[in-house]
């Protein structure tokens, strides 16, 4: 079949021909303007949300952290970098920042490596889903309720410290939120419980998504389980396990409300995190120049860590092309 | 009838949301008590205000210092008196002053001219009390009966063997708890001055360090009635079912905890009653922790007649009279009935001996500090050894020191 000459599409150079080239380029400007119209109007409730919002507050916080003020005063005067230079010298900051490190540590390792372990173990057995939503159950508990709940578990006369008494068969006294060396373990446990069934569910995902040729092709070439894992498994859910590690860190570096509740009758409640610290400084001293200047640095540490995030996983998933 | 009848819920629902509605015509109090407030608004119904509570309080502290901040202060607000309201709030110029109607209530004879001495910077008054409370110790006169104790304890030595008599009868004398975060300081405040009232004061200006003899003498007390078993578990958050449920003699503490106590099903006179401890250096003036809690008003507030009758109503007998009859407690009106039995029992102490007020630790050191230092005692609490008290003072006395040689 042959088609006739005339039903041809014109060629651009035909086109340009016929219209001209200035008239082409202001058609094309006019109709740019209007897509430009039109998509602003679509993006203009997220653009004025997110700059109300979010972008208006942060600039706020940012240049309230370079001011004195103090209670009821000092708002309009400058201070430079003082307050950043307060609390690198001040030892509750870095006591504070200490403790960060030690909950974001373990409020990562653990429930990626528990939430891997279940994915893992979970996957094909009889009643999967009912473990599943066990385990992810607690996730849908508002923290603070959660963190209420685990306070009278840890309490002197609490379920724990009974249950303990049963096993030992002697009086057990321990205030797991009251001392320096259990504290901070306790409200991991606590945190772990919350969230591990979450972790769970995003590692099911990206187990789901991995393609099944490789894992059987190895099995055939005579892999062992453990091989088919780490030199498989492991490299293809890499990508997932960089978004759970990553998320989980910036919720750990956030973590208030946990921390807040259950640290209630320990002296040293005020310095268990950065965000406690925060909270301590602004809301409860009236230090809102200084506790600013901790929101900014908190917030730089966030801003470094998904930036990390998003470089690894361009990185990962070049590996995995 | 569909109509009709979503018209009529959602008029209900309007209704019901307006009952409780603050109007913007209406005076408020705003008040970081919610345990208040329906005593508040019982006293707002007679003097034309709406109560308004923030909690926690660094909801209400957040509230207050960022409106004063932006120049909208509150018309009428509670505070700390001490420190706080002497050098920040008042520093702040938005107060409004009531030099005028203190004039009025103590040429009346409801007020004396004492009552405004907390209230009172640089000879102008800047609030009425919401509260003029002193710290007694609240006991149980049931369970004193039962260990065989026969009258309050008058001297230091008697109070330690009534402490001594219950622990044998099975009864923990003391109630030690750290509940809200800012009890640490009660028993270290009370043991000062019944060794030193000079010393204590010195707290509060720097003269008196925390590593003085006399404070490592107050702790060593402390750390001795702990030993002893005289107090209960300070990990415990449930200080008013602990003394109210008779597990517990006695409950250092303001007077204003007795309407709470009566609430939690304390009866005056047969389960609780109160005296002043004894001091432990005989020789010792008579005294008495104080704490009042002042009620102010902005100063455009002082401009506005409403906000003005509302003060003037809140200080009147009527005012004080449904203050003291719904929330068992003392603003200071002498021609208000007295909220309970005790109050006007530890009052004439107060006046047959003479007794010395001291300002509450917490009014009485710079803000700045309160949270710090209350947090260094209740670690002490917690491990009441000397040990831990030698760490203790040592932190305190590096976060003071360390005020002092910046704010002297």
């Amino acid at each position: 079949m042959t088609l006739e000459p005339a039903t041809l599409p014109e060629d651009d150079s035909a086109i340009i021909a016929r219209l001209g080239r200035a008239t082409l380029a202001r058609s094309e400007r006019v109709l740019r303007r209007r897509q430009f119209r039109i998509a602003l109007v679509f993006m203009a409730p997220a653009v004025i949300l997110t700059s109300v919002v979010l972008l208006a507050p942060i600039l706020f916080n940012i240049w309230l952290s370079f001011t004195r003020w103090k209670k009821f005063a000092g708002l309009d005067e400058f201070a430079g970098f003082a307050n950043y230079t307060n609390l690198l010298t001040n030892p509750s900051f870095s006591e504070a920042s200490t403790n960060t490190v030690i909950w974001v540590t373990a409020s990562l390792v653990l429930p990626v490596g528990f939430g891997l372990l279940f994915a893992l173990s979970l996957r094909g057995l009889p009643f999967e889903n009912a473990f599943k939503n066990i385990i992810f159950l607690p996730r849908v508990i508002a923290p603070t309720s959660i963190g209420v709940i685990w306070f009278y578990v840890y309490a002197p006369k609490g379920v724990l410290n009974a249950g303990l008494e049963r096993v030992t068969g002697s009086p057990v006294d321990i205030g797991w939120l009251y001392q320096d060396n259990t504290i901070m373990a306790a409200i991991v446990v606590t945190y772990l419980w919350q969230n591990v069934g979450l972790v769970m569910v995003l590692l099911l995902l990206g187990l789901a998504a991995i393609p099944t040729d490789p894992i059987e092709a190895a099995r055939m070439d005579g892999a062992t389980p453990r091989q088919v894992f780490w030199h498989i498994v492991l490299p293809l859910l890499l990508p997932t396990l960089l978004v759970v590690s990553m998320l989980s860190i910036i919720a750990g570096f956030g973590a208030f409300d946990l921390l807040w509740v259950m640290g209630l009758g320990y002296p040293g409640r005020r310095t268990l995190s950065l965000s406690v610290y925060m909270y301590f400084e602004g809301f409860s001293k009236g230090s809102w120049a200084y506790a600013a200047g901790v929101a900014v640095v908190l917030g730089a540490i966030t801003l470094v860590v998904t930036w990390l995030q998003a470089w690894l996983q361009v990185r990962a998933d070049g590996l995995k092309g | 009838m569909k109509t009709l009848l979503s018209r009529a819920i959602l008029g209900a629902w309007l209704g019901a949301l307006s009952a409780g509605a603050v109007l913007a015509d209406d005076v408020i109090l705003t008040h970081d008590k919610p345990f208040y407030s329906a005593f508040l608004q019982a006293v707002g119904d007679i003097c034309g205000f709406k109560e308004q509570s923030y909690n926690p309080p660094e909801q209400f502290k957040a509230f207050v210092t960022s409106s004063i901040a932006s120049g909208q202060t509150p018309e009428i607000f509670t505070w700390w008196s001490g420190a706080t309201f002497r050098d920040e709030m008042v520093a702040t110029g938005q107060i409004g002053q009531l030099d005028d109607l203190w004039a009025e209530l103590i040429a009346s004879g409801s007020f004396t001219a004492a009552s405004a001495e907390p209230f009172t910077v640089d000879g102008h008054i800047y609030a009425l009390p919401l509260g003029i409370n002193k710290w007694v110790m609240l006991y149980n006169p049931t369970l004193f009966a039962k260990a065989g104790i026969e009258g309050e304890p008058k001297t230091w030595d008697e109070l330690m063997a009534a402490a001594e008599k219950l622990k044998a009868a099975g009864i923990t004398p003391f109630v030690s708890t750290n509940q809200d975060g800012w009890r640490g300081f009660i028993w270290f405040e009370e043991i000062m001055i019944r060794l030193s009232p000079t010393a204590y004061l010195g707290l509060f200006d720097g003269t008196t360090s925390y590593d003085d003899p006399i404070v490592r003498e107050a702790f060593q007390i402390w750390s001795d009635m702990y030993a002893k078993g005289y107090f209960s578990d300070p990990r415990s958050n449930q200080e008013v079912l602990d003394f109210a449920s008779g597990g517990v003699a006695m409950n250092l503490i303001g007077d204003w905890a007795i309407g709470l106590m009566a609430k939690a099903g304390m009866e005056v006179g047969t389960t609780l009653d109160a005296f002043v401890v004894p001091n432990i250096k005989p020789d010792l003036p008579a005294g008495m922790i104080y704490e009042a809690s002042p009620l102010m008003i902005s100063v455009e507030g002082a401009k506005n007649p409403a906000v003005m009758n509302a003060m003037r109503c809140w200080a009147s007998d009527a005012g004080a009279t449904v203050w003291s009859e719904t929330s068992g407690l003392f603003m200071g009106n002498l021609n208000a009935p007295a909220p309970n039995a005790i109050v006007p029992k530890i009052n004439k102490f107060a006046v047959d001996n003479g007794a010395a007020l001291y300002t509450r630790w917490w009014e009485g050191v710079p803000a700045d500090l309160q949270g710090d230092s209350v947090a260094a005692f209740a670690s002490f609490m917690l491990n009441p050894t000397m040990e831990q008290a030698d760490k203790v003072m040592a932190q305190l006395t590096t976060l003071h020191d360390a005020y002092w040689a910046e704010n002297k």
